[in-house]
């Protein structure tokens, strides 16, 4: 079944164009840009405007693939940004109507469950599902445990109850002057460091549930690194990055390796940006390892971020099982959607 | 185009070799501590623009530069004292850092908001190559837009057509290059959102709070005096306040009071929306502008179809409303709230209603 599938959550406008788990057109507005040539459109400038960007990208996709093909429209309906949803739904509704064909309403958090089983457009890496799976979703945005069931069929273990994990790695990095976002900063450094240099809590712990906090962590590395003078913030720079990460990760870790012992599930599969992270991906590895279960990521770069293929790829399987929007009309985004 | 193998000739004809052709400029593709690199001279627009021409770059995205040294960036970019520091530290290394212009090099090499990328490489050659021509040259990666970089010569030459290929002057060649990512680029330029005055109002109400129960509590008392202020208007609550001082804590209490269970930070989206089982306050937005790095973002946020009756909007680092503040005040009943760090446990609460 041929989706176009639209994703405006947040940040980036994505049009993509999937067959199944294979991805045949996957476009976000700043790629778009960079195939025009240069003296056009001016990027960066409101990037968060994507009224002004959605047709631009629709109209590249549909460069690539014959309208006639198109079996169904998928959209994003939450969590995210509402006036950023809208434009997303708006949009796919409009294409829905003139073509005549369903419409798929996908949660955001769904697509990166799925995005660990995307192909690309020859079919590969070959991947079937062997339910059930824990999926730990990571990101700037999230950090959920979630059960994977079986399509469509999910249920919530835990998740942070105040900042995701990439936003704590985010606001660490912005904090000891590296500029926002810092995940990826922070991750460089923390190679050159030495990650027992300062202990910091592990929040979350000693609670019984799946759920995660960060603010506290934060909280506590904030007021060791204010009261450091100048000299020991450059010196312990690498080492301050280490800690830190590994705290983060720690607690990650502890609730994912509770959920495998609670849950008798070590099938793993990671979605969001943080996965991107080589030394959480070891980790989760090693710890899929321990219980004589595996880890599936996903298996193209672009697929840690927001994307729209990935949510061609739920629309599809929710296709299968007829899961259409029946009246339009009553489709409306949900800004805190959840699984 | 002429290609000199990095081992053949000594590095000071190396280096005549090079200095030559940039300064006729020419374009010259050169090994890296990353990846190999286009360099043109920095300081002459058709040199630039034989670049951005050859390597099919979109407009407004910004071409870093290789320095030299950070006693060299100085002349190039403005840093402040603990960004000296932070380059001293990781200078030379596989990072980009950007900062304001000084505008002495082309304009098109910057980003729209006047930056500028720097690299200092751990690479001895690329800097003793800057002393010696006393200015800086291009850094970009050895590649078109949107295609990937290239650790050795025979690879980059394989993916350029016969005419592009005529466009580069001259290749060193340094064989195959270890592997090494692209630089990490590291953004350590200032925000440019106008920033709320502190001292522009009267505080209303101070307290101080020694626990969360007690900061639920004011959070309470906050609700309240916004219920019976805002009848027929919309209420908004701009926090202020820095990491750690309890926003959070304030804002789940306040969510709390209006029966919903499920905040997180919006950091991310910037703005999430809820439904609440409250009588007065149907809707809830919570909006975090901690990510706004302009104040032209503010427009994209949908804050003015935000602002109806029986709805409350909490913006945490609400001190980046400044340039929507006389939207917010002429629209709604507001409430500015500031919170400080006193000790571990207690934390100031500042209230002003305007």
């Amino acid at each position: 079944m041929i989706i176009l599938a639209i994703d405006t959550s947040c940040d980036e406008t994505s049009v993509a164009v999937t067959d199944g788990q294979k991805i045949l057109v996957n476009k976000i507005y700043s790629q778009v840009l960079i195939h025009k040539k240069w003296g056009g459109v001016v990027p960066n400038l409101a990037k968060r405007a994507h009224e002004e960007h959605i047709d631009v990208v629709v109209n590249e996709v549909l460069k690539k693939v014959e309208q006639s093909e198109i079996d169904a429209f998928a959209v994003t309906y939450g969590p995210g940004l509402a006036v950023a949803l809208e434009v997303g739904i708006l949009k796919t509704k409009e294409l829905a109507l003139k073509y005549n064909k369903p419409l798929i309403a996908v949660n955001h958090m769904e697509g990166h469950i799925y995005s660990c089983f995307a192909q690309n457009s020859a079919g590969n890496p070959k991947s079937t599902f062997k339910f059930p799976y824990i999926a730990l979703l990571i990101s700037g945005g999230h950090t959920e445990l979630v059960l994977f069931k079986d399509h469509g069929n999910y249920e919530m273990l835990g998740q942070t109850l105040d900042d995701a994990a990439g936003e704590a790695l985010d606001k660490a990095a912005k904090l000891i002057g590296l500029g926002y976002p810092g995940g990826a900063v922070i991750e460089e450094l923390a190679r050159k460091g030495d990650k027992t240099f300062l202990t910091l809590p592990r929040p979350m712990k000693g609670s019984k549930d799946l759920n995660f906090s960060f603010s506290g962590l934060k909280t506590s590395f904030y007021y060791y690194y204010r009261d450091l003078t100048d000299k020991q913030k450059n010196e312990q720079l690498f080492d301050l990055a280490a800690s830190y990460q590994e705290a983060v990760f720690d607690s990650v870790l502890y609730k994912l390796e509770k959920a495998i012992v609670q849950t008798g599930v070590s099938s793993l599969v990671v979605g969001g940006g943080v996965g991107a992270n080589l030394y959480l991906r070891e980790r989760i590895r090693k710890l899929a390892k321990k219980h004589a279960g595996n880890v599936q990521f996903p298996p193209y770069k672009y697929l840690y971020g927001d994307n729209a293929a990935m949510i061609g790829i739920a629309a599809h399987f929710k296709a299968q099982k007829k899961e259409f929007v029946e009246d339009l009309s009553v489709l409306q985004r949900v800004p805190r959607l959840s699984l | 185009m002429k290609i000199i193998s990095k081992d053949s000739i000594t590095q000071k004809e190396l280096i005549r070799e090079i200095k030559s052709v940039i300064l006729a400029g020419g374009l010259v593709v050169l090994p890296s501590d990353t990846v190999y690199g286009l360099c043109v001279d920095s300081r002459s627009k058709t040199a630039v623009e034989k670049l951005i021409s050859f390597k099919r770059r979109p407009a407004g995205k910004p071409i870093s530069v290789f320095v030299g040294s950070v006693d060299r960036a100085h002349t190039y970019v403005s840093l402040n004292k603990s960004q000296n520091a932070l380059l001293n530290q990781l200078a030379p290394g596989p990072y980009t850092f950007v900062l304001p212009s000084k505008r002495v090099l082309r304009p098109e090499l910057e980003s729209e908001q006047g930056n500028l990328g720097i690299r200092i490489p751990n690479n001895k050659f690329i800097n003793d190559l800057i002393d010696a021509l006393d200015f800086p040259i291009t850094a970009t990666s050895a590649n078109l837009a949107g295609s990937p970089p290239h650790y050795s010569v025979e690879s980059l030459l394989e993916s350029l057509s016969d005419k592009k290929k005529q466009e580069i002057d001259l290749i060193i060649d340094a064989g195959k290059l270890p592997y090494n990512k692209p630089s990490t680029v590291l953004d350590l330029s200032q925000e440019t959102v106008a920033v709320l005055r502190a001292g522009d109002t009267q505080v209303s109400e101070s307290y101080t709070s020694t626990s969360a129960l007690q900061t639920a509590t004011i959070g309470k008392k906050i609700l309240a005096h916004l219920k019976k202020k805002a009848l027929d208007k919309p209420a908004i609550i701009i926090l202020q306040g820095e990491l750690g001082a309890g926003k959070t804590t304030l804002i789940k209490a306040i969510g709390g009071e209006l029966g919903i269970r499920n905040i997180v930070s919006p950091t991310y989206v910037v703005c999430y929306e809820y439904p609440t089982t409250d009588k007065h306050f149907k809707l809830f937005h919570h909006c975090d502008f901690y990510n706004i790095k302009e104040g032209d973002e503010l427009n994209f946020l949908g804050i003015d179809q935000m602002l109806k009756p029986n709805t409350l909007v909490a913006i945490e680092w609400g001190e980046k409303s400044g340039p929507i503040f006389d939207l917010l005040t002429s629209k709604a009943c507001v409430a500015v709230i500031s919170m400080s760090y006193l000790s571990q446990e207690s934390r100031k609460v500042d209230i002003t209603y305007l």
